[in-house]
Order: structure tokens, then sequence, then C-alpha cells
């Protein structure tokens, strides 16, 4: 091991602890205590382990030098993984010896997050010396195993990460899974355990077994294969017809659990299903601005209000005044479904609008008008000049609720239904968008607005329609929003929806309709169903934007078009998402013939 | 709309109705009502204040107390605002989270005030510790930018336009959180000194003795970067990178280097607004930074994004309108406290700047699609 390797293992390791230690400062460690993942390993364990882990991971990946990949040797990699797991170790257990040194009380005046509870965290619930010593062999084994992980062959790695992976979503759905199993009568109890309500042991070891299995016979074979009836089979006659078969029917199941979902998972969580569709229904509308014609909008809540409100009138909502309830100066009685055409005319209207003073502005400067236009929005409706109309700060309540006949949509099983419904028409529209010669007029433009008008696009109609188009599939997620609840306040109305909705298409992958349910599933639904997560919604939205960007721009789950034709000029296009790596000499990019 | 080639052989073909409704100007109509619409609202809202009469009416010490209120707000927004132009001039980049470093300072410098207040140091030697005070706030906000660009922009200095603006969304919205993570998300008093409470009257027109100060502080400040830009080789090597990065390098001009000076510099400024803001108005919280940042913002853009003394120019127009604007034009409509809607102010400036001046009073165009 020479003095270079050493320098950055003791960096990582430094890296490691001051991550440990952000965690633990921010309050996420004590607060994801209570959360049992396998047996009585709690969530917070991912935080202590996870930022050791990463950083002898990183430094033990292959890493190209003087031009040349080279992979760290065995025992390279394991020597860095153990003087980052102790460098990491230290950096902790000085912090706690500051704490007991300085005091506790006296440290917490400051940051909030400190607490006895913390430290005994930290300490294993044992008296801080020597407790902090029993957490040194841990954070070793921890970094330890992310040094060795890139030495296994990839042939066993992939699986192992996949098994972890589904293990670590198991023990999150941890209110999700056991419902359903009992719904579906199905003996759960080695699965999940009833005083921690995480998985077992026993659960944990047969599920990482299991995907571990499926995941080993599956590598290196492709599905669309195995469907049409082994290798190769692909181009004999029939196999086309047989994977179409197949994927009917995979479609139909799909369905068929979506539909029967709630009556699953039970009211709670279908309530918090029903609010993903809302963001889902935000994260389509957004995606046809940003991800299909490029057009970055910060303000989409305005959108969001503009249906909420609208649909709010024009059912009949009342207004909250200090007198009571009052009728708006300008409403109707109209039913649910028959004021959505209007909703969504009105909002296209507004798209229209608000793209239309702003089209000649360049992209980063779009994104701060639109924010503007959000903002002022959000003033508009909950302003004093409005309170007739719209109710002020005090907001509009008893908006009618939508039914069929005697068909309630208020409940929560009820209301998921109305959700899917919307969330289903708007992705089968953006569908079938995409393809069109709007979307491909849109793709054009995104991707070079000079050629794009050359070739005999009207930018302006275009962008116009996105912003009409994309407004109006926003107000849909307001209008249900309205409808969930049947009351409305200006509080629900602030820039984090618009940032909310960008981290989710961000963070599936922007132009991507499987990435938009992805990232409203993640970002969404999980803290939906794991409450400690939600006080830290807007931090890890935040975070999510961030590393997205620079790991991985094209997000979770890329655009197919895009990742399906890559060509010489995308390759050239997308090359900026290659990170550079060290030594590289960086190609000087647009200047080749 | 079909391709066919039509009788006549002019191959313009003959539109139908949706062609016809795509020919309407649509934003020449959209603009020409904003403008009609804004006349109307501007005009109408000044002329019944103005003609108030009775015991409504609005005396002139009134207007210029306003002023000087405004001034010294705008000083601090400029200050902010120096710290976006700069960056946008070298990388030509929206330094989102720029708001969120103002923050951070105000921050952990209210840590230090509480301590001197609580100690009494803050009233036995109040310069040296607003020194002092001043100081830490730099040092914080200088630490946060230089984080920013080692971590959320350097990797992403090729890539399109909008990516790094992306990520300083996501990092003002993180660092945020996680001040209030850290700290706590309820707002906490920020202390001043006794010497510097209470009012200072000329004439019938008085004012908070913060005012003077904050408006002598941020002259100083832009008075030495404005050397700094045009006196020092740095300087010199940041207006060329500003003006050209590839040629500026091919010139020796270490780009880096340049563009972690520039952060530096936004930083320090944004840390001492940061300790002028927060004594001005005696509370911090991890949000503080949202709206001073927009404001700023719209101060580079109002006095054209770019250039150094039109950031300051727009900062000052900036908070003057923003302390007159809403008692101007809505006191006429017996509005209930008016001031707290400054915000509306700020960004209908923003917004039509950008519609019909994007290059700003000061700027050069730049700013329209190239």
């Amino acid at each position: 091991m020479n003095r270079a390797a050493f320098v950055r293992a003791v960096k990582g390791g430094l890296l490691g602890g001051v991550g440990v230690i952000y965690f633990a400062l921010v309050g996420m460690i004590e607060r994801l205590d209570t959360l049992s993942i396998v047996g009585s390993v709690e969530l917070s364990w991912l935080l202590i382990l996870g930022p050791p882990f990463i950083a002898a991971y990183v430094l033990a990946r292959p890493r190209v030098e003087a031009g040349e990949m080279r992979s760290a040797s065995a025992s390279r990699a394991l020597w860095s993984g153990g003087i980052v797991g102790l460098v990491s170790w230290g950096l902790v257990a000085i912090g706690v010896g500051l704490v007991q040194w300085i005091g506790i009380d006296t440290v917490r005046s400051v940051f909030r997050s400190v607490s006895p509870t913390l430290i005994q965290i930290l300490t294993l619930h044992h008296p801080v010396w020597p407790g902090i010593l029993y957490l040194a062999p841990i954070v070793v084994l921890g970094a330890l195993a992310g040094g060795a992980l890139p030495l296994l062959p990839r042939r066993v790695r992939r699986p192992i990460i996949t098994a972890s992976g589904v293990v670590l979503l198991l023990g999150l759905l941890q209110q999700l899974v056991p419902p359903a199993l009992d719904q579906l009568h199905i003996q759960r109890n080695w699965l999940y355990s009833n005083v921690t309500l995480g998985l077992s042991w026993i659960g944990a070891i047969v599920a990482f077994a299991v995907t571990f299995a499926i995941t080993w016979f599956l590598q290196d074979r492709s599905l669309r294969d195995l469907v049409a009836g082994g290798p190769g089979a692909r181009d004999r006659p029939g196999a086309e017809a047989r994977v179409r078969t197949v994927l009917l029917v995979g479609w139909l199941a799909l369905g068929a659990v979506l539909l029967a979902m709630p009556y699953l998972v039970g009211p709670v969580v279908a309530r918090d299903l029903g609010f993903v569709g809302i963001y889902l229904l935000l994260g389509l509308g957004l995606n046809i601005v940003v991800g299909y014609a490029g057009l970055l909008d910060l303000g989409y809540v305005a959108f969001f209000s503009v249906g909420a409100y609208t649909t709010a009138v024009l059912t009949g909502g009342q207004l909250n005044t200090y007198k009571g309830l009052a009728a708006p100066i300008l409403g109707a009685h109209l039913n649910f479904f028959l004021a959505i055409p209007i909703v969504v005319l009105v909002a296209a209207l507004i798209g229209v609008a608000i793209g239309a003073p702003v089209l000649r502005l360049r992209g980063d400067y779009l994104a701060i008008v639109t924010l503007g236009f959000g903002e002022i929005a959000r003033v508009i409706f909950g302003s004093t000049w409005a309170k007739n109309l719209f109710g002020g700060s005090a907001g509009m309540t008893h908006i009618t609720d939508a039914a069929i006949g005697g068909y309630s949509f208020r409940t929560e099983l009820h209301f998921y239904y109305l959700a899917l419904g919307f969330c289903a028409l708007a992705a089968f529209v953006s569908w079938r968008l995409q393809g069109s010669r709007i979307g491909r007029a849109w793709n054009a433009m995104r991707e070079d607005e000079q050629v794009a008008e050359a070739m005999g696009i009207s930018t302006i109609r275009y962008k116009l329609l996105a912003f009409a188009m994309g407004g109006a599939v926003g107000s849909l997620g307001g209008a249900l929003f309205a409808v969930s609840i049947g009351s409305l306040t200006i509080a629900s109305f602030t820039i984090f929806v618009s940032i909310t909705a960008l981290a989710i298409i961000i963070l599936g992958g922007m132009g991507s309709i499987p990435g938009v349910v992805v990232g409203a599933l993640i970002l969404i639904g999980l803290p939906g169903v794991l409450t400690p997560l939600q006080d830290y919604q807007l931090l890890i939205y935040g975070a999510v934007l961030i590393v997205i960007m620079i790991l991985r721009p094209q997000g979770l789950v890329p655009n197919v078009r895009r990742s399906r034709e890559l060509h010489e000029e995308e390759v050239q296009q997308d090359a900026w998402m290659r990170p550079v790596e060290e030594g590289e000499v960086p190609v000087a990019r647009g200047i080749e013939a | 709309m079909t391709t066919s080639e039509t009788a006549d052989g002019t191959g313009v073909v003959p539109s139908r109705e949706l062609g016809r409704l795509e020919q309407l100007p649509i934003r020449r109509i959209v603009l020409t009502i904003l403008t009609i619409g804004l006349v109307v609202i501007v005009g109408g809202g000044i002329l019944k204040t103005l003609t108030l009469s009775g015991a409504e009416h609005l005396g002139w010490a009134f207007w210029a107390n306003l002023v000087v209120i405004g001034l010294a707000l705008g000083a601090v927004y400029a200050l902010i605002a120096l710290g976006y132009t700069l960056v946008y001039g070298i990388l030509r980049m929206i330094n989102f989270a720029h708001g969120e470093v103002f923050m951070t300072g105000a921050f952990v410098s209210f840590f230090f005030a509480q301590a001197y207040a609580a100690s009494g140091f803050l009233n036995r030697s109040p310069w040296l510790s607003i020194a002092i005070l001043l100081v830490v706030s730099m040092a914080v906000s200088t630490g946060v930018a230089l984080l920013l660009e080692r971590i959320c922009y350097r990797p992403l200095r090729n890539a399109p336009r909008l990516v790094p603006l992306i990520t300083a969304i996501g990092a003002s919205l993180f660092l945020q959180n996680t001040f209030q993570g850290f700290f706590g998300a309820e707002p906490r008093g920020y202390p001043r000194p006794d010497v510097l409470s209470g009012t200072i009257s000329i004439g019938p027109v008085s004012f908070d003795k913060m005012d003077p100060v904050v408006f002598a502080t941020a002259l100083i400040g832009m008075f030495v970067l404005n050397r700094f830009v045009q006196r020092t080789k740095t300087g010199r090597a940041m207006r060329a990178v500003s003006e050209d990065r590839e040629i500026a390098s091919l010139m020796g001009i270490d780009v880096d280097r340049t563009v972690v000076v520039t952060f530096v510099l936004g930083g320090l400024l944004a840390g001492i607004a940061a300790v002028l803001y927060a004594m001005t108005f005696g509370q911090v919280s991890a949000t503080m930074g949202f709206l001073p940042g927009i404001a700023a913002f719209t101060a580079a853009v109002l006095g054209g994004i770019g250039s150094i003394p039109g950031a300051a120019l727009g900062g000052l127009v900036l908070g003057v309108s923003e302390s007159v604007g809403p008692y101007l034009l809505l006191s006429g409509v017996h509005v209930p406290s008016p001031f707290e809607l400054r915000a509306v102010i700020t960004f209908s400036i923003l917004v039509l700047v950008l519609i019909f001046r994007p290059g700003g009073i000061l700027g050069t165009g730049e700013a329209e699609k190239v």
C-alpha cells in the first residue's frame, strides 16, 4: 500500500465520518432509530454505516490511472476499507467525546438534535466509555464490506446488490406488505416480526436467498428471449406473437393488481396512494413542459392552485369567513365531472397567458420568471382582495364531493379509484403525445431550438402548446386535491409543490413516463408509509436534485427511446453526463467536424 | 398540416380554421393587455393615494422616511445582488442557492451575537463585537459558497445550462432544511447593541439608527469590490474570464482559481449583508434567505445582470420601490398594512423586467435568447 493510497483512504474516512456526523446533527439518526428493518437493526444504522461503506466502495472501485483502467488489488481494497472505517469511527468518537467534555446541555442549546438518546445510539446503549469502543468494529466491518464489494466478480456482485435492495425495500414497506399478505390469507409470521414490526431474521435471509437465486438465473438472459422460448428464439416465426401475448397478460395482471390494491393494503395506505396519484398528475404534467419541451417551469404550483380553486368554485365550495360560511360571489354547483372540462380549459388558457410573454426568454430566465408567477398566483389566491371569491387566507371548505350517482369518491378506497382513473388518462395522453408529431416537435425544440425553427417547426406555437398541455394535466392534480379532503387553504400551494414535482421527474428521468411513476412512488409514497421520514422530506428532495444531476442525470428509469436509439450524435450530446475520469483528457466537445 | 403541393404551385397551403387562429400574434396581444392593465393599476393606485385628503393625507416626511428605509434595505440587496452578478458574469449561471449562503452567515453569527449579548460584551464594545460578527458571518458564508462551487457546480461546468440551475435549487432546499435540522425551525431574535437602537431625527424625518450604518457599510463593501475588480490582477483575470472563458484560459489564466475567487467574493459580500440584515430586522431563521435572495436576484436583473454598478443601482432602486411602492399603490384603496405585500412588488418587478427589458437598466440586452 503506497502513500498516495493511504492518504486517499484517510480522506475517504474523514468524508465518511463527516457524513455520519451530519446525519447525527440533522437529527435523522435519532428519528429513524424507531424503525426496525431486520430484527432489531434499525434504519438509523443505514445512516451510521452508509457513509463509510460508500467511501470505501468508491476507493476500491477500478479507477483510471495514467489512461489505463486499474482495479485495486484485494489487499489494497481491504486495507483502505479498514482505514476508512477506523478514521470514520475516530471522527465520530471525537465528536461524542467533545459533546461529553463540553456538556450535552450546552451543545444542545446550539445543535438541537444532540440528545442523550443520540449518544446512547452511538454507544450501543452502554456508558459512553467504553461504549464508544463497541461502535468501532461495526463501522470498520461496514467499511470493509464496502471495500470488498468491488472485488467480487460481476456475476455475484449484481445479485447481491439487488437482493440487499429487495430486503431493504421489504423492511421499509412494513406497513404495506403485511396487511396485504393477511388479506390474501398468506401466513406471514415467519417474514415479519410482530415485536419490532420489521422483517424477522429468517424472513430477511429467505427474501435475500430467493432474490439472489432469481437474479442469478436471469442475468445474461434477456427476458424477451426467455418468453420467446430459449436463446436465439427471438427471430423464429411466431416468437413475436408469443412475446406480445405475454406482454398483454403482463399488462392485464398489472391492471388487476392496481384495481385490487386498496382492498389489499387497507384504507391508510390507499389514502397515501391517492396522494401519490395527485403528485403523479403534477409530475406527468410537468414532464410535458420540462421533459418533452425542455422548458423549466418553477411555478408549476400555479396550475395546481388554479385547478384546485376553480374546481372548488365551480362545484359549490363555501368560503371560510369569520361570520361563518358564505358562498363565493361567483360560483356554480356543477357536478365534479362536468366541472373538470372547464377547469382544464381554464388551466390551459392560463398556461398560454403565462407562456406568451416569456417565450423569448432563455431557459434559466424562464425558470425564474415562472417561479415569480407561481408566487404571484399564491398571493392572488390568498389575498384579501379576492377573498370573496377564493376565501383569502382562511381558504374554502365544503367542496362538493365528486360522485357518480350515489357512488361517492370521498372515502379512501374510492378516492384511490378516482386518482387511478385520472392518472391513467394523463399517462395515456402523455404516452400518445410522446411519439406524435407534437411530441417529436417538442423533442426537436428541446435539443436545438434554432435548428427546429429552421426545419419549419413553429417554436412559439409548440411552446405555448406545451404550457397549455402541461397546465391542463397539472390542474387535474389540483382538482383531485380539492375534492380529496373537500377543503383548501393557501398554505398548500407554496413553491415546495413545484420543487417536489420537479424532484419527482428528475429522480425518475426527464421525459420518461415510468420514471415519473417511480419518482412519485419513492418521493411521495415512501414517506407516506414511513412516518419518520416525513420530517426530512424536503431535505431529501434537495439532496435528490443534487445527487441525481451529478451522478445520473438521465434519472432512474431513463426515457426508453433515448437509450434505445442512442446513436453517434446523441452519444456526443450526452457526453457530459459521463463523469470525466481522473487523468483522462477531456474531449473538446462541439468542435469536431 | 399537409405537405402536398397546392394547385397554384406556390406551395402555400390554404390555411384551415386552426391555421388562422395560429397566425394571431398571441404574444403581442398578451403584452398589450398586460401593459394596459399595468398602467391602469399603477396610475390609478398612485392617483388615489396622492389625492387622499384630511387625516389620511400622507405628508412628504412620511415618504422621505420610507425612502431612507428603502435605501438601507436596497444597500443590503445590492450586496447580495453582487454575488449573483459576479457568478453570472463568470459562469453564465444563476446561483439560486446564494440566498442560503446569506442565511448561513446570519444564522451562525447569531450564536456569537447571542453569547456577546448575554455576557454584556455587545454593549461594552459594540463596534468591536459587530466587527467580529461580520468576520464570523463572512467566513461562514464564504465557506458555504466554496462548498457549493466544489460539490454542486464544478462537476457540471460543461453540462447544459439548466442542469446547474436544478442542482442550485436542490442545494438551496438542502441548506435550508439542514439548518432547520441543526438549529431548529423557529426564528431567533438577533440582538442589537443599545448604541444602535432607537431612531434619529433630522427635522421632521426620523429613521432607525441602524439605517445609516447599513448604508455606509454596504457602500464601503461595494467600493472595495469595485477597486478589487478594476485594479488588481485577479480582478482583471475575472473580467477576462467573463469575456471569454476559453480565450482567457489560453492566455494563461487559471479559470478554476478565478471561479473560486468569484465565489469567495460573493460569499464575503453575502456575509456582510447577513449581519446587517439580521441586525436591522432583528431575527434569523433557516428560511430567511429565500425572499432576500429572490429580491437580490431581481435587483441584479433590474440593474443588468453581469454588471457590478448595475447590481448596486438595481439594489437601491428595488429597495426604494419595495418600501415606497406598497404605500404608494395601495394606501389609496385602503388595503391594510401594505408593507407586508412588498414581496409582490419584488416578484412583479422581476417578471416585468424580464418580459419588457431582460437586459436590465445598464445591461446589454444579453438576457434575450441567443
